[in-house]
């Protein structure tokens, strides 16, 4: 996270129309800027980059140092091809850019792409890169395209004099069926200094490799939170699901335990279809019936009124399942239970609510009537009923 | 006779008002130009390093040095003591202030504030007194040291020290909150 700023030194010599590199020369470098200008801004949002060109008419400044990503990329368009690379002028321009860059702050370095021959001794490279050196500029630069002996002398010479403590780096990339920006992203132009960069071009290594993207459920937890989020509660809710279906088919000795299970599995049911809604309040509340459904058959009062309390705030049904839910360890205090049921009304109004369920279903009557003669035995017995009508959903 | 009674003069001078200037020093921002990272500035300026014979201030690229000392306070500089090795040691030195992240190719874009020629004596540890009317309002301190007493590739400095006082002016940092009570 060095907050830096850079210069880049694009080569749009004639030499860049080789198709050695694929598609061109060219375009292969224009891909790799691409990347640098991403991997450098989004190491540190302070960061600034600039893009100069040294062939043509003369070296040109395309845009001043900034953090602007999309100007950096724009100006790359309708470059032309032409002329003789000027490496010298190249680096003077770069360094003045970055010597009035608006925070000094920054570190300064230049990236240089150096396609076409080399015309300067390497004497006149060598005080460059002192003088580089002198005023604490860092030097990169992307040997590629012209293979020559001299050329990678002088360029390697260069960055000798322009190296402090390991900061100036060169990279020697021969043409070939990789890509110049695969190979690059490997080096430590990227990498930065160990750090920085590497979280970027590690994932554009794995893009590029085609790969997958690593995270839990194919959902970049950056790029959409709230969707990673949604999918990460509901495989959350499904697997309490999945266990309470599991408890219930292991407790097969008590048929009240089957019917507690059905019933949670009930409740999650309606809490699923809540879930857009009151997703936090109602796993709570889940967990805390399951809880008490599962560990402590003989539930306290107390705190079977503040469920009721909350349960009653939030909405009738999961009340209801609740109720449910709590029945086991409260079969002494039916009696509540059995008062709730009887009121009709307040029982039709739930089984509407419930999917699947039709009130004017004889069955569902018949239940009703049951219901209000004989409150604990009906429970069990509509909770069967109930069960398969469930199971149709 | 004249001449040390002078000198006599100048060091109790330093003695009676002026303090060593290490404590206004602003550390986070003093920048040091062309200078070899094994031998950093602080060799030269920080309290137990300067005192140090063997640690030195050395350039890297070339002969010349460019460091920049910004104060947490204003000050009044009154003289300077520059000491190095006889011959590496600096010989031509010149100052400005109050000019922020200067580089070696605006040194001569303005004339400096003062300009000191060092001589061995001075390498020893004697002090220079400064044209004090140009040192009144000191935000910040830079030292540019153009070459050395030999002419050597590399210049050395073994310690930097200033001399002044300061204006009243407020430390931001020694302010502190009033309880209430």
């Amino acid at each position: 996270m060095v907050l830096e700023a850079t210069m880049i030194c694009i080569d749009n010599s004639e030499w860049m129309r080789n198709g050695d590199y694929s598609p061109t020369r060219f375009q292969a470098q224009a891909d790799a800027v691409n990347l640098i200008c991403g991997a450098k801004t989004q190491s540190n949002p302070e960061n600034t980059v600039g893009i100069l060109t040294m062939a043509g008419k003369g070296v040109r400044v395309l845009v001043t140092p900034t953090s602007d990503l999309g100007k950096i990329l724009a100006c790359m368009h309708g470059l032309e091809i032409g002329g003789e690379m000027n490496l010298a002028a190249g680096i003077q321009v770069a360094q003045l850019a970055l010597k009035h860059r608006q925070n000094k702050k920054q570190q300064q370095r230049i990236i240089v792409f150096a396609g076409g021959p080399v015309n300067y001794d390497k004497k006149v490279l060598e005080m460059i890169g002192k003088k580089l050196k002198k005023n604490s500029v860092a030097l990169d630069v992307v040997n590629f395209g012209e293979e020559d002996e001299s050329k990678t002398e002088k360029l390697e010479a260069l960055v000798a004099a322009v190296n402090n403590s390991d900061s100036s780096h060169i990279v020697h990339v021969p043409a070939g069926s990789n890509a110049l920006s695969d190979v690059l992203l490997s080096t430590h132009i990227f990498t930065g200094d160990g750090e920085g960069g590497s979280g970027f071009a590690a994932a554009a290594a794995a893009a590029a490799a085609g790969g997958v993207s690593g995270f839990d459920f194919g959902v970049d937890p950056n790029l959409d939170p709230e969707l990673a989020l949604a999918l990460r509660v509901s495989m959350e809710e499904e697997r309490a699901r999945q266990e309470a279906a599991a408890k219930k088919a292991a407790d097969e000795s008590t048929s009240q335990d089957a019917t507690m299970s059905e019933n949670v599995g009930t409740s999650a049911s309606e809490a699923e279809n809540k879930k857009d809604d009151l997703m936090d309040d109602e796993n709570a509340l889940l967990q805390q019936a399951l809880a008490m459904s599962m560990d402590e058959p003989a539930a306290t009062v107390t705190t079977r009124d503040t469920d009721m309390a909350d349960a009653a705030v939030d909405d009738q049904d999961l009340a209801l399942a609740l109720q449910y839910s709590m029945q086991d360890g409260a079969k002494d205090q039916s009696e509540d239970m059995g008062k709730l049921l009887a009121d009709q009304s307040f029982v039709s109004s739930i089984l509407t609510s419930l999917p699947g369920v039709d009130p004017n279903d004889p069955s569902v009557k018949d239940l009703l009537a049951s219901m209000q003669n004989q409150p604990s035995e009906s429970e069990q017995k509509k909770d069967d009923d109930k069960a398969p009508k469930e199971d149709d959903k | 006779m004249s001449t040390e009674s002078a000198a006599a003069a100048a060091a109790s001078a330093i003695l009676r008002n002026q303090v060593d200037l290490l404590d206004f020093i602003d550390w986070a921002g003093v920048e040091c130009l062309n200078q070899n990272t094994a031998h950093p500035f602080p060799n030269a300026l920080k309290q137990g390093y300067r005192e140090d014979e063997g640690l030195n201030l050395e350039s890297d690229a070339d002969e010349q040095l460019l460091v920049y000392i910004p104060f947490t306070q204003v000050i009044k500089l009154h003289s300077i003591v520059i000491k190095g090795p006889e011959d590496e040691g600096p010989q031509t030195v010149k100052l400005y202030t109050n000019k922020e992240h200067m580089g070696f190719s605006n040194v001569s874009d303005f004339p400096p504030s003062d300009t000191l020629t060092l001589s061995p004596e001075n390498l020893q540890g004697k002090p220079v007194v400064l044209k004090y009317v140009k040192f009144q309002n000191v935000r910040s301190l830079t030292i540019f040291i153009e070459d050395n007493q030999s002419g050597s590739d590399i210049t050395k400095v073994q310690k930097i020290i200033l001399h002044g006082s300061t204006v009243e002016t407020t430390d931001m940092k020694g302010l502190k909150k009033i309880e209430d009570h």
